[in-house]
């Protein structure tokens, strides 16, 4: 391993060179306007990251390397103020901060800057922002947080996927997730269930930077397409060691139900069904001569079935199956246990938290156990090393796919008539039940997912001199997960087999090394300049191997030593590799004048061998015109920062590791090994890339009481990877190709107030909203169109529109006449019954126009209050289930309670067609099931009590906190389903979005929490 | 010195290692690896053989698309599943995905029969014909199953103009889509005669083999349903005499130990391997219940097909009831069996019924093989041997094995109320052919283009 050797010698290099002059600052910290002193106010020596913080009483003492060195004071609540050391004291005052974080420090990738010197687009959103919210994934909780950062969970599942689009889809099939990086490391996100982001604590958590623009994200290249959200952690601070103690407990419950026919409706409806087919069918089946054969006959044999022991004939039975999918008694809990200290020389943070939480689905469940370490010791003045390392062992109860016939959710297709058990008090599954009962597979299964997570990195840093210092980093992600799966002989997966088995194992290791020097240095007090050079290398690998058998002597014998037969089992690996060098300088003029430059070169082992490497560059500029004299004295406009930016970012992920490749793969026949062929071959397969360009706006308004941001940014993709379809007859149904350019253009608005600033009283506001086109600019050659209608979604490639965006036939409703399902032909008025006659039409668009957020924050009297609106608008939604659930009783399935104002006789006017049983009379996709998705959500709505110093301090607490929170407390919508933020998990990708399949609804939780600080 | 030590960093940074990015992958080979070895070759010919014993193919769709179009009343399709209902009710979607998959599937395992062909004189010589004949027979195998399905039936004439498939023989490669996949459909007429050339040539070219790789016979056997779908009775009475008397089959003495075996049964040409390890059986899969593991019952066998039977026909035992009194195809009861394609009863009957037509006694007279050797075996007396009783006892034989509508379509029968010859029997070319076709790829009438 020749990088490791290179890192290993750099280490030994430093501590051959000797350490340089330096010099002890000390001083006290004082509020300005009431003399107070400042605790906790942290200390930076500009240019580095090295400094400590002010004890209790605001006293702070630092080792500075050299003179004409400056040091940057900051605290929560404060301005934060520059000032050149000019002797070894040095008191300084504070001012009430009303500037919204102009001085806030951003991590950029390797590297910080100010907000002020900023020219590029950086949302931030602090982890205390978030911290001791009630879900299980960060990117959950940064919903409605950030402009232009779309976070949408597919369905109320635990520990899921989480989708994340940084102003909006970038790519047709490759990754649209960003890259995310906690302290330097490129974490995976690959597993082999749920999401790799559920085993991280976020409460851990210091900051999120989330690069936007190409300008600031470009240094990360190739993985920065979509994005990057710099991750930073807790890290400790000189000063007495703290504790913190968390502890919450709460309840989680489905945010809505939706309304399904009850017994009485459903034989009457059935019946009905069953009559009108016969009618069709020439048969009038309540002629007792004609009913032999008839549907009627059919369906009441059925309805017989379906009820069990009791009579459907007095609807003596009612279930509703919908309550059986939901666990009434969902708990969440959570504790968080930390402290943190040090001294000058050796910072430290530690934690350790649990969390244990219910789903709202049966069977679903999450536990997380997470400790973190974050040290870092300063050798000398010239060299500083540390280790940032967390562990973590989550343990799942996971469900199903939504396709599958087993998830919870799809209970609602039973039967009310059906009891929940049979006399003997056994839970019924079919033949009785119309399909098998998913509550049988809980309550006789169990999928458990363990996965240990280790992520971490070491790092050392040295200073040539105070403008110049070389930082080397070495990461790891290690995810180890083992799933393990069981199901009884009575099971849907487990009859007929005596019982189903499986247990899966996967492991990923990700490593990865960063290496780079920084130039910082002012020259003649007008001149700043900041550069960095350096090279990372990413190595990802990944197994998976698992066994399965059936057989089971007992169901109480889970594990596959007691398979009887052990069916199959497999191994399969990958590997990865990425190779970078970067390269950026940002220099900054009479402090006004600002202009980026950087570059990177990647290269990548999934292309072939000539389309290997590729070179992402990106240049901005900023002005600051409020620095300039005729804004200078303004009363009104405190600050003013135009900018502009412009870079290439490209995109290698989520299409394979080799997909440039013809490939040939194994398979057997009659139990002997073979080949088939399984990919066809591009070897001119290239990056993806993007072009983007952000003009964006910063102020500050009365004293910077009101700052915000408007940014406009167009971003064009290019050589868009798509597995294009061929013709069947080349033995290929598809060919991964790069065609075709996409667009995402769009208007971000953030606006922060300070409405009121008083002794007593605080309240603040702060407005996010990302309207965002997306477009299809080209496809393959001179092509149009890639229709998506499968019979249940109708997501399509059109140039011109939204990507996913609903391409099908437009439902006309019931025909007056006789209750056909109606479609409108390609002239869109004339209207025809022949399902495969009718035109395609846009339909509906499953990417909102316009996202958004509505914070506001009081406190007063010790109290605080946190109100969190996130909304979506402009969006439309597909019912794939349409088809079984709202399907004019086409099948057995209960129906939705709209289809009670179906077609009975002629002259009816309705959007439900006439009820028929065994036809399927307008259950093909169409716009009969696409609703709009548009929704106002309180998100989260947290009260909170500070007891009065004076109180704690008898009981020698620093700080003591009582709380109580919501999350998804509310939600305004038109949308009928569960819960309009949704995309069923087993077809969700770039394209099909906006699907729902039986997805279980959002989670509402509601919790209360003490927080102890001592 | 201190710019010494920088230099040296940064030497040892830049020279990193650009080799660490050739990386291969490690569940997959290279296609130019593929066609380069004998051995590789017979893999790929087992992966041929493995794509067609496929759900959508040979293992079980194809037959189950078949009795589904000729339910006439004997089954129902019960299931939940859209795209098999279609095929029931003849209301065929043009983006029906199963038969979508058909469709790619059958093109797949001809690719790979192409890349064998092309590349023959890479395999050992002594294995060559006998390696090529069977490339030849399960493309021939392919494209008479897609022709049969996906295009008029022979029996409706206008053969030279109506449209058959498009023929590929040349194999994909560097992902190339090659002038050779842009070809109109070729005629039904043109169509048959690549079929009955490949299979020809398969016969003269194998080994003497049956079972679950195919041989001298197996194409015998697939010739024999060939000329009967064109009627040519002479050929058909051949090839299933070629079978009779020399493949070394025989009938079980008990018709029920035809079916449900864990190895292929004394009667079994071509016979699709499936274990718990290997293989697929949607005919288990859709026919039978979840008692057996399988999904709900979706096929139900209805009185009407029972009453087929005469009481005590021994094949009445190819039925059995479920708990809630409705009938099910005992040949698809148990997970796990290999699923017979072509078994020698239906030899029997082709040669009964082609000399009953013609008048002769090639190998047997329709007496004999009717009476003497398939209604013997079923516990049955004799019968006269008309064409029409043979024809019976052809369709009580072959139930629920997916000769249904390819017997009613050759015969000019109705079923359901459609005419052999309707469009509503034809299976729609899938959509995404069409799409992807670049209007060279023409729908079949009665679809909207």
């Amino acid at each position: 391993m020749r990088l490791l050797k290179t890192h290993i010698l750099t280490g030994l290099l430093f501590l051959c060179l000797s350490s340089f002059g330096q010099m002890t600052v000390s001083g006290r910290i004082t509020d300005e306007k009431t003399g107070e002193p400042v605790a906790k106010a942290s200390v930076l020596i500009k240019g580095t990251s090295s400094g400590t913080s002010s004890d209790e009483q605001g006293n702070y003492k630092i080792e500075v390397p050299q003179k004409n060195a400056t040091l940057i004071f900051s605290s929560v609540g404060f301005e934060s103020k520059e000032i050149p050391v000019s002797g070894p004291v040095l008191d300084v005052q504070l001012g009430q901060a009303a500037t919204r974080g102009l001085q806030e420090v951003l991590v950029v990738g390797f590297g910080t800057q100010i907000k002020r010197d900023l020219t590029g687009n950086i949302a931030k959103v602090k982890g205390r922002d978030i911290e001791n919210m009630p879900v299980t994934n960060f990117d959950q909780a940064l919903q409605g947080r950030a402009a232009g950062v779309f976070v949408q969970a597919g369905n109320g599942k635990l520990g899921e996927p989480v989708q994340v689009l940084i102003r909006g889809a970038g790519s047709i099939s490759a990754s649209t997730q960003p890259l995310y990086v906690i302290d330097g490391v490129p974490i995976s996100t690959e597993t082999y269930s749920g999401s790799a982001i559920a085993d991280i604590n976020f409460n851990d958590i210091e900051s999120f930077d989330i690069l936007k623009d190409a300008s600031a994200a470009a240094i990360y290249g190739s993985r920065a397409a979509n994005g990057v959200v710099l991750i930073t952690t807790k890290k400790g601070r000189a000063g007495k060691t703290t504790f913190n103690v968390n502890s919450q407990y709460g309840t989680n419950k489905p945010t809505h139900k939706v309304g399904f026919l009850n017994a009485r409706e459903y034989v009457d409806l059935l019946r009905e069904a069953a009559i009108n087919s016969d009618h069709i069918d020439g048969i009038d089946p309540l002629d007792p001569s004609q009913y032999e054969d008839s549907w009627l006959e059919f369906a009441e044999g059925r309805l017989t079935r379906y009820s069990g022991w009791s009579d459907w004939k007095t609807y003596q039975t009612n279930t509703n199956w919908q309550d059986k999918a939901f666990y009434p008694h969902a708990r969440t809990g959570q504790i968080d246990v930390s402290a943190s200290g040090g001294n000058e020389k050796t910072k430290f943070y530690v934690s350790l938290g649990y969390m244990n939480q219910d789903g709202i689905l049966i069977g679903n469940n999450l536990k997380r156990i997470s400790s973190r370490l974050n040290l870092e010791h300063s050798v000398s003045d010239k060299f500083k090393l540390g280790i940032n390392m967390s562990l973590s062992q989550t343990t799942s109860g996971r469900v199903t796919a939504d396709n599958e016939f087993n998830t919870p959710l799809q209970s609602v297709a039973l039967s009310p008539v059906t009891p929940f058990t049979d006399q003997n008090g056994v839970i019924y599954t079919n033949p009785t039940t119309t399909y098998a009962n998913p509550y049988v597979d809980y309550a006789e299964g169990k999928y458990e997912a363990l996965i240990y997570r280790n992520i971490g990195n070491i790092f050392g840093q040295y200073n040539f001199s105070k403008s110049l210092f070389f930082r080397s980093e070495f990461g790891v992600d290690i995810h180890n997960e083992n799933d393990d799966m069981f199901y009884g002989a009575r099971t849907s997966y487990g009859r007929g087999t005596n019982g189903y088995g499986e247990s899966d194992w996967f492991r990923s290791l990700t490593y990865n090394t960063n290496n780079y020097f920084t130039f910082n240095k002012s020259f003649q007090g007008r001149h700043d300049l900041n550069a960095v050079l350096g090279m990372s290398y990413q190595e990802y690998n990944s197994e998976y191997a698992n066994v399965y058998g059936e057989q089971f002597p007992v169901d109480d014998l889970q594990k596959l030593a007691s398979a009887g037969l052990i069916k199959g089992g497999t191994s399969v690996a990958t590997n990865s590799a990425f190779l970078s060098y970067f390269a950026r300088a940002n220099y900054k003029l009479d402090d006004k004048y600002l202009f980026s430059v950087s570059g990177r070169i990647d290269g990548s082992s999934v292309f072939g061998n000539d389309r290997r490497y590729g070179f992402f560059p990106a240049v901005s500029a900023g002005w600051v015109i409020s620095q300039e004299k005729f804004l200078e004295n303004s009363k009104v406009i405190s600050f003013l920062k135009l900018r502009a930016s412009w870079g290439l970012t490209g995109n290698a992920e989520g299409f394979g590791n080799f997909a440039s490749r013809g490939l040939w793969g194994g398979t057997a026949y009659d139990g002997t090994g073979a080949l088939t062929p399984t990919q066809m071959a591009n070897p001119d397969l290239r990056w993806e890339k993007s072009n983007q360009t952000d003009i964006g706006i910063d102020f500050g308004l009365l004293n910077n009481r009101i700052t915000g941001e408007v940014d406009y940014y167009n971003r064009n993709t290019d050589d868009l990877i798509y597995n294009v379809p061929v013709p069947g007859n080349t033995g290929f149904t598809n060919k991964i190709v790069n065609i075709g350019a996409m667009n995402n253009r769009g208007v971000e608005i953030v606006l922060n107030s300070e409405n009121i600033i008083s002794r007593n009283f605080r309240w603040s506001s702060s407005v996010n909203l990302a309207f965002n086109k997306n477009k299809i600019v080209r496809l393959d050659g001179d092509q149009t169109l890639i229709p998506g209608n499968d019979g249940r979604y109708m997501n399509s490639l059109i140039v011109g529109q939204s990507i996913g965006i609903f391409y099908g036939p437009k439902f006309a409703g019931a025909d007056p006449a006789n209750g056909d399902a109606l479609y409108y032909l390609a002239d869109g008025k004339t209207t025809t019954n022949d399902y495969d006659a009718a035109g395609s039409f846009i339909v509906g668009n499953p990417n909102p126009k316009l996202t958004g957020g509505f914070s506001n924050t009081f406190s007063a009297y010790g109290f605080d209050l946190g109100i969190l609106f996130q909304g979506v608008f402009g969006n439309q939604i597909t019912n794939g289930a349409g088809g079984f659930m709202s399907a004019s009783f086409s099948w057995f399935d209960n129906q939705t309670s709209d289809q009670l104002n179906r077609w009975q006789k002629p002259g009816d006017k309705t959007m439900v067609p006439q009820l028929r049983l065994g036809y399927d009379n307008g259950t093909s996709s169409s716009s009969r099931y696409v609703y709009d998705g548009d929704y106002v959500r309180l998100k989260n709505i947290t009260l909170g009590y500070n007891f009065p110093k004076s109180l704690i301090g008898k009981w020698r607490l620093k700080s003591l906190r009582l709380y109580v929170t919501g999350v998804n407390v509310l939600t305004f919508t038109d949308y009928p389903g569960w819960d309009p933020e949704v995309n069923a998990d087993y077809r969700a990708t770039n394209k099909n979005q906006g699907g729902d399949f039986y997805s279980a609804p959002q989670i509402k939780n509601y919790s209360v929490g003490l927080n102890i600080g001592f | 010195m201190k710019n010494i030590f920088i230099i040296a960093i940064s030497v040892l940074l830049l020279s990193a290692c650009g080799k660490k990015l050739n990386i291969n992958p490690q569940q997959s080979v290279d296609e130019n690896i593929v066609f380069t070895s004998d051995a590789n070759i017979k893999s790929a010919l087992r992966g041929a053989y493995d794509v067609v014993s496929g759900a959508s193919l040979v293992g079980g769709d194809l037959q189950m698309y078949s009795e589904l179009l000729g339910a006439n009343g004997e089954i129902t399709w019960a299931g939940t599943y859209q795209q098999p209902r279609e095929i029931f009710r003849k209301t065929m979607l043009t983006t029906n995905s199963f038969l979508r998959d058909t469709y790619t599937d059958a093109y797949k395992a001809i690719n790979i029969c192409n890349n064998i062909i092309e590349s023959i004189d890479i395999v050992n010589e002594g294995d060559r014909d006998h390696v090529k004949g069977q490339a030849l027979f399960l493309r021939g195998l392919m494209y008479f199953e897609l022709v049969k399905l996906f295009a008029l039936p022979y029996s409706a004439g206008n053969t030279s103009s109506n449209p058959g498939l498009q023929l590929i023989t040349v194999p994909t490669k560097n992902g190339e889509v090659s002038d050779a996949n842009k070809k109109p459909r070729s005629s039904v007429e043109e169509t048959y005669q690549q079929i009955i050339n490949d299979l020809t040539t398969a016969k003269s070219l194998m080994e003497d083999q049956i079972g679950v790789y195919a041989g001298k016979y197996t194409a015998a056997a697939v010739l024999s349903r060939v000329y009967l779908q064109m009627a040519d009775y002479q050929k058909a009475a051949q090839e299933a005499n070629d079978v009779i008397e020399n493949s070394g089959a025989s009938l079980e003495s008990d018709c029920r130990k035809a079916f449900n075996n864990s190895s292929p049964s004394s009667e079994d040409i071509y016979v699709m391997p499936v274990t718990p390890q290997d293989g697929s059986n949607d005919m288990w899969l859709f026919w039978s219940i979840g008692d057996y593991g399988a999904r709900d019952g979706d096929v139900e066998v209805d009185q009407k097909q029972i009453d087929l039977f005469a009481s005590g026909d021994q094949r009445l035992g190819w039925f059995y009831i479920d708990e809630s009194d409705i009938y099910r195809s005992a040949k698809w009861q148990f997970q796990y069996r290999y699923l017979p394609v072509i078994r020698l009863a239906e030899m029997y009957l082709t040669r009964a019924e082609c000399n009953a037509r013609l008048g002769t006694s090639i190998g047997a007279t329709a007496d004999e093989d009717l009476n003497d050797v398939i209604r013997a075996r079923a516990g049955l007396g004799a019968v006269s041997a008309t064409v029409d009783n043979i024809i019976y006892e052809r369709r009580l034989e072959l139930v629920d094995e997916g000769q249904k509508i390819h017997d009613i379509r050759r015969l000019k029968q109705s079923v359901d109320g459609f005419q052999y010859n309707d469009n509503k029997l034809v299976c729609p070319i899938p959509q995404r052919e069409v799409d992807a076709g670049n209007g060279i790829l023409t729908q079949n009438p009665g679809y909207n283009p």
